[in-house]
């Protein structure tokens, strides 16, 4: 069989660099994209294309980068996004312009700019929401609306462009990364505040980046051919749980 | 008033939520029977208010079959039935007894099938006269997501959540709506019991600490009251909600709304 071939976006690091090794492992062509230089230690097999995702010409040009390397894109993984830590009150335009941008438009773009060729030969489009699109994580306002955007977008793909088109999205929660535990240093109490995190998590541990690439890869694969329109929770059980301490009782 | 010529039957009507609803139907003008194993309930007085009361085991088929028979003699129709009561097993699955599971279901959900089965006719004589007969069911937040230890009891409100809407579709057609309130932490003597166990507090914190603790973790700050609950079972009940069917409405001051909160 031909090798298939991905877009991953924000593949520099954290989970994106993580989707891009899985699916590299499981023999796809791979391209992904930052608005930095190529990551050393990137793959030399992989694409990599500076681009902005939340300009449209950016995005267009990734998708005829990876036309021009390796032929036709089948899976389009939306993984590119920002978070700014602020409430409605404190956050300004440029806060605004930044989340709205790359988490919204970004997908937008990206989609927009893939779908043509995909409703032609078939796709499928993985998108990067989150926990916090459902429930709302404090002082993260536009990052919370900006989640639930892409919830919502991932339907409606799904409903307007199936059935040559496949779409679905994967709500990762805490997923740890070098930032997660920079927050615990910073801790009053690190050694607390890391045990009362986790007693929040059925699973006894944080999620790491390949627990999103396990399911990406799931998802770009034909086992999940009747999948579509959906919202997947990732988050080793963390919101199937009441918000109390579970310490109290 | 916005509950006059309604007659209303409030399942656990003498307890914590149920009193404070029976309470309000009856300032709103309805006229209210209070079903309950007690004339008590689960609290320890009750004050003559006006409302009738049924005694009445809701697992118990002939128990409701009697008090929908007195309500037919009575009144002729029954506008409203809210099925709020309830118990809970604070357990988890492995310390449950198959005896607690099936009282925990028995209660919860079968008494919500009884009560409706029975008092269907008496709401589609009410919604033939023209006003929108309604069903209130409760759910709880805990049938969305799980409280620790509570096993049976998040499995019974997620059943009467799917009850609701089976009910909304089959009965919307006769003029009967359907609804579920799915309250988050409400101050009554169950919610008591969960903070106190044996009396002593919990996880090395009294009472009052554990209390205020519950409260910091909701967005208002607060917990509940029965009187919330009420609110929002008057409109479900009233033909204000008249296009209102088959919603779980959860009311628990934004608890369920937030992700964990981390302590940081």
């Amino acid at each position: 069989m031909d090798k298939q071939t991905i877009i991953v976006t924000g593949g520099s690091r954290g989970i994106g660099r993580a989707i891009v090794d899985r699916m590299l492992a499981d023999g796809f062509n791979v391209a992904t994209c930052g608005r930095g230089l190529r990551p050393e230690d990137l793959d030399e097999a992989v694409l990599w294309v500076q681009a902005d995702v939340s300009i449209s010409s950016d995005a267009e040009f990734l998708l005829k980068a990876a036309n021009e390397e390796f032929g036709p894109v089948d899976v389009l993984v939306n993984n590119a996004g920002v978070q700014v830590e602020k409430s409605v009150l404190d956050s300004n335009d440029a806060d605004w312009d930044l989340v709205m941008n790359i988490n919204c438009r970004g997908v937008f773009n990206m989609c927009r700019a893939a779908l043509p060729d995909m409703v032609q030969r078939g796709g499928n489009i993985i998108n990067i929401g989150s926990i916090s699109g459902m429930v709302s994580d404090p002082s993260m306002a536009l990052y919370n609306a900006s989640k639930a955007f892409v919830h919502g977008l991932t339907r409606s793909i799904a409903v307007d462009h199936g059935p040559k088109v496949r779409c679905n999205a994967i709500r990762p929660g805490w997923i740890m990364t070098e930032m997660a535990e920079d927050g615990f240093a910073l801790a009053r109490d690190p050694e607390k505040a890391m045990a009362d995190a986790l007693a929040r998590h059925p699973v006894g541990r944080f999620g790491e980046p390949r627990d999103i690439s396990n399911m990406v890869s799931w998802l770009a694969s034909d086992q999940s051919s009747y999948v579509s329109g959906e919202c997947f929770t990732v988050d080793g059980g963390m919101t199937a749980a009441s918000p109390l301490n579970p310490g109290l009782f | 008033m916005m509950l006059e010529h309604k007659v209303a039957l409030v399942t656990g009507g003498r307890g914590g939520i149920g009193r404070a609803i029976v309470g309000r139907f009856l300032r709103e003008g309805a006229t209210v029977f209070a079903a309950d194993l007690t004339e008590h309930g689960s609290l320890t007085a009750h004050d003559a208010d006006g409302s009738h009361f049924l005694k009445m085991n809701v697992a118990s088929e002939q128990d409701v079959q009697a008090a929908m028979a007195d309500v037919q003699a009575h009144c002729g129709k029954l506008d409203i039935l809210v099925n709020a009561a309830g118990i809970e097993i604070e357990k988890t699955i492995e310390d449950t007894t198959l005896e607690e599971w099936n009282q925990s279901f028995a209660v919860n959900c079968t008494g919500t099938f009884l009560t409706s089965k029975y008092a269907l006719p008496l709401l589609r004589a009410a919604a033939a006269s023209g006003t929108s007969a309604s069903i209130i069911n409760f759910g709880s937040y805990d049938g969305f997501i799980a409280d620790p230890g509570l096993a049976a009891y998040c499995a019974t409100k997620g059943a009467v959540h799917a009850l609701t809407r089976a009910m909304a579709c089959d009965h919307g057609p006769e003029g009967v709506r359907v609804n579920a309130i799915c309250p988050g932490y409400v101050d009554t003597p169950m919610l008591q019991s969960f903070f106190t166990g044996d009396g002593s507090g919990a996880g090395g914190k009294t009472i009052d600490q554990l209390q205020q603790a519950v409260r910091d973790v909701h967005p208002m700050r607060t917990y509940g009251t029965p009187d919330d609950i009420a609110n929002l079972v008057n409109w479900l009940a009233s033909d204000e909600a008249r296009y209102a069917s088959g919603q779980l409405w959860v009311l628990d001051g934004g608890l369920s709304a937030q992700v964990q909160q981390m302590k940081l």
